[in-house]
Parts: structure tokens; sequence; C-alpha cells
């Protein structure tokens, strides 16, 4: 058991000396690395990434689902690593996985039943019997989320990993392989709408300059 | 207040989404602050198992040994507890892989919804309601025959009567099938681009999404998408049909323009019209003015379409409405758009939301040789 502990450990002196160290190493070069067997260039993608591959999930899930399939989607990212010849669309390529992983999360929820134009999956922001009972006390975020999760794709995903998960729109470009062009216009048309469905909603719970 | 007045007035609070920079915008600080409750988990670990990074030359799991189980951060216990279990689960794979036949030999599960499907010679009935059907086998129903078609790794395809398929590709990242005739329902969760299906007059690419394809005994087709988008080619003319969307393809021909179906009947007339004239036709000129009269924002994807199916002053014309219902994106200018310039059309779809484009050159770049239809 001493010895698996030891595995687990973050301390230097255990990790492999690779080039996919360093903080500046960029991403097509951690992809490369990842792709001959270099598990700690993975590792340093799953912490750039992550982030990224919350976020897109968390516009089509759940909350208390988001976190478990940020993982199921690096394990499915892992073994098809290889056959993608382009490191540089390492990102699109994530963000599809990850989308197609909470339609697949969908689509198992309703006992394997082919989608349809009234599915789940097709209006993320239906009501999935895990959400009705997420453990969230937070009533007004949980409304605020939602309305997020209503407007566009090419709106929401931007919005929510700013305003979520923290990232800057450069970050976001950086992550999801889009121009700075293209995310700056969906966030302002994003946080927009976002701004006119808040002011639409007269919930008790907002404190009115919503 | 002027337009311009306003515009300047907006820039700190779009400078603060944005970056960060600028005069903080206090709703986005209270809407940052109420939704930091569902952040991704910073310590949240990823744990692998020990066969899943396959390294040239090395057994995978000496290299598990030497490279370790290092993601940051860690939480040791939960990754101890994975551990454990991927040991005895790993081993399992590796010596089950030595003696393991091809995975093209499982086959795709078939099951019959109604009627009597058949896979090659054999007959589904009621005693027995399933099957495989295997690379190079065709699977076929008759006017009162339904069957599904089902991989784990790429999801479930109906198949509706009078309908004949072949199975042309069951690799773990490329799956391929041919339509000769009849109707699909695809729903695919395999990763965009690994899922594409031969017919008579286009390729049908999977970008993540559900459609229903038809392909008629005259080879023609039609495709309509429910979920995601899907790509539609035919000698390097593409077309991309995103839910809500539907597209009609032509042998020779290849994909028309695809269009909402939720578009005027006037619009879509046209749009058919203008689809199936020659170009020399005088009657094209009046089709795209209706086109474009009728024209929503929303039908912005039949317009980025007809930029390349146009010239001269047709296609300034297309791009003037296309401007108009929806802006280019910074980076797009009217001159490279009326050139055709790729990399600025690739902009203005992306910029359209509906998907992302580099899905799409990913997969021409990597299987453009075989992108053509079948015969």
């Amino acid at each position: 058991m001493a010895a698996l502990f030891e595995l687990g450990s973050p301390r230097p002196g255990l990790l492999p000396v690779t080039s996919a160290d360093s903080p500046s190493t960029s991403d097509h070069a951690l992809v490369r690395s990842a792709q001959t067997g270099d598990r700690a260039a993975f590792g340093l993608l799953y912490s750039r990434y992550a982030r990224m591959v919350h976020g897109i999930l968390l516009t089509r899930v759940p909350p208390a689902d988001a976190e478990d399939l940020v993982h199921d989607v690096f394990l499915q990212a892992l073994p098809r690593l290889a056959a993608l010849r382009d490191a540089s669309k390492f990102p699109a390529w994530l963000a599809a996985i990850a989308r197609n992983r909470a339609t697949d999360f969908h689509r198992r929820a309703k006992g394997e039943t082919p989608l349809d134009e009234n599915s789940d999956a097709a209006d993320p922001a239906s009501s999935h019997p895990a959400e009705r009972h997420a453990p969230y006390a937070n009533a007004e975020a949980h409304a605020v989320l939602s309305a997020i999760r209503s407007l566009p794709d090419a709106y929401r995903e931007p919005l929510l990993l700013r305003l979520v998960e923290g990232m800057t729109g450069p970050e976001i470009a950086a992550r999801t392989g889009l121009t700075h062009g293209s995310v700056r216009v969906n966030l302002h048309r994003g946080m927009q709408q976002l701004r006119e469905i808040l002011g639409r909603r007269a919930s008790p719970a907002s404190s009115g300059d919503l | 207040m002027n337009a311009h007045a306003n515009e300047k007035s907006q820039i700190p609070r779009d400078d603060y989404l944005w970056d960060r920079s600028g005069f903080p915008d206090p709703e986005i600080q209270r809407l940052e602050s109420l939704l930091a409750e569902f952040r991704h988990d910073l310590d949240h670990p990823l744990v692998l198992p020990a066969t899943s990074l396959p390294a040239p030359g090395a057994p995978s799991f000496l290299r598990f040994l030497q490279k370790g189980w290092v993601f940051p951060p860690t939480r040791r216990l939960a990754a101890a507890a994975v551990i454990l279990l991927a040991i005895p689960t790993s081993l399992y794979f590796t010596l089950r892989s030595h003696n393991a036949p091809p995975a093209t030999a499982y086959g795709w599960n078939v099951a019959s919804l109604q009627g009597s499907p058949q896979i090659g010679t054999q007959i589904l009935s009621a005693n027995r309601s399933a099957g495989k059907l295997h690379v190079g086998q065709t699977l076929t129903t008759d006017s009162t025959s339904r069957a599904s078609l089902s991989e784990n790794d790429l999801g479930e395809i109906q198949v509706e009567p009078d309908s004949r398929l072949h199975l042309l590709q069951s690799a773990p990242d490329r799956k391929r099938i041919r339509l000769d005739v009849g109707t699909i329902h695809a729903a695919i969760w395999a990763p965009p681009t690994q899922f594409v299906v031969d017919t008579p007059s286009a390729v049908a690419v999977d970008l993540g999404c559900a459609y229903t394809l038809q392909v008629a005994p005259d080879g023609s087709g039609t495709i309509r998408t429910t979920i995601g988008w899907v790509g539609y080619r035919l000698n390097g003319r593409d077309s991309f049909i995103p839910a809500g969307a539907m597209c009609s393809t032509r042998p020779a021909h290849g994909p028309g323009t695809p269009y909402f179906e939720d578009a005027s009947p006037q619009f879509r007339e046209a749009l058919a019209n203008f689809d199936n004239a020659q170009r020399s036709d005088p009657t094209v000129a009046k089709q795209l003015d209706i086109i474009l009269r009728d024209a929503r924002p929303k039908d912005s994807l039949t317009l980025w379409h007809l930029l390349s199916r146009t010239t001269g002053p047709a296609r300034v014309q297309v791009y003037g409405r296309l401007a108009a219902l929806t802006p280019p994106p910074p980076g797009v200018t009217r001159g490279g758009i009326l050139q055709l310039d790729p990399h600025m059309l690739d902009l203005y779809w992306n910029a359209f939301g509906l998907g992302d484009i580099s899905i799409w050159r990913f997969w021409e770049q990597s299987s453009s040789p075989n992108a053509s239809p079948s015969p």
C-alpha cells in the first residue's frame, strides 16, 4: 500500500523528467508528448483544460454530475488521443467529446431511448431528475445558471466559462481554439441576452438588481 | 443619446467582461460571486487506468511504474483506491488483448424492431430477433421491417423499411457505413467525425448529433438534423446542416443549399429553384431576390453557403444581405469574403454559433482521401 501512496505523490522527485514539466510548455507540445505515452503531459493538459470541460458540461448537465463527467471526458479522450493528427485541434476536439458526453448522459438517463426533438439533450435547460434534487441551497444561483443555460449554444458556453469558471476572454479563446473576436462577440451578446432574461424574471430570491 | 455615445458608454463594461480590465461591472462581479459555487473543483484529481496511454516500445505496466500517477493536484487516498481497482482490470485487458480477435470481428448489434430484417442471408425472426452485422455484410429491411443497429462506442441507428446498408469499417476511431437506399435515424455519441455514411450522392459526416438520412432509389437524398450538426460533401462541395435544418443532395451535383425548416414557403421554394436551375437560367436572379428578401437572421446559414455558390454581382448581393443580418466578426472583411478567403469564411461561420468549423477541417485533413461517395 505504501508503494501505491508513493506513486500518487506529487513530489517532484517521483515525477519523470519530461519536457512537459514546464508551465510554459505549449499545448501543442503537451499533446504530442501525451500521444507518445507521457502521462505527466496528459496530466498537465488535464490541469489546463479541466475548467473548460467542466464549463461545457455544466451548460448541459446538472451541476452535481458535471464534476464526475469531467473525469469521464478525459478518460474517453485518452485512448483516442493518438488518432488526433493535428495537435492544434486538441481544444475543439476535447470540447466536442465533452458535448457528446453530455448528450450521452441524457440519453442514458432516459433509459437508452432514442433521442427526439423533445429530449432533454435537445433542450439542456430542461429539468433533469437529478437536477430537481440538486443539493444546492442557493436558489438564486440556480436561477441564474438556468438562465445562462437557456441561451443559444454559442453564447452560453463562453459566458459560463467566464462567469462560473472564472476564465477571462483570452483564456477562453486559447482553451476553446476560437478566435478572440468570436469569443468577445459571443460574450458580449450572451451577456446582453442574460441581462434581458434576468431583467424579465421577477424571482422572489432576486435582489432586484439582476 | 446617439449610437456612438452609447457604444462608448459600454466599453468599460465590455472590457471587464472580456478580461477583467477597465472599470469593474458590479453586476458581473455579483454574478461571478453568485455562481462560484458551481465552479470546477481544482482539487479534483484525474486518475488514469494503467493501460490507457500506450507508448510505443514500452510495456504499459513498466510505464505505469516509471511515470507514476501524478496529476495535479492529487487526493492520495482516492487515487490509491482507483489504482487498486485499475491494476487487476488493466492486467485483465492486457492479457485479454493478446488473444482477442480484432474488434471488427464482434460486429454491430442488430435487433429487429418490426418484421424480418435480413443480415446477409440470415433473416431475423420472432425466434431469433437479434444478430450481428460484421464488416462487409449488408443489412436489408423490406417494406414491413425495421431494425436497430448499435455499437457501444458509436451510438444507435434505426433502420426504416425498404432500406439497404453495408458496414464498411468499424475501427475504434472510425466507423463507416454505406446507405444505398432507405432511411436511417442516427443518434451518435462517438466523438465528432468518427461516424461517416456514404450515400450515392454525398458523404454524411457526423459532427456530434442526431439526424435522419434518406436515400431515394434514384440516389438522391435528404438529411434532417435534430441535434448538433452534420457535414455533407460531394467532390469538395460542402454543406453544413445544424439542428433544425435540412439539405437535399443529388447524384453528380452534390449537396444543395441547407436551410432551416421553419423558413417561409416562398424562401424554401426559391431556394429549391435556385439549387436546381442552371446558373445561366434567367430566373436565377429572381429566385435569389426572393431568398434574400425573405431571409431572417438565422437564415444566415443559407446565405453563408450561397456565397460560394454565386459569382460576381450575385455574390456581392448575398454578402450585403448576410452582413446586414449577421454582422461579420472581427477579422472578416468584405473583400476577403467576396474572394472566398477560406479563413474568413470559417471565422464567419463560427460567428453563427452553429458549430465550430475547425472540427470539420480536422476531418478534412485526416480523411479527405476517403471522402468520396460510394459509386
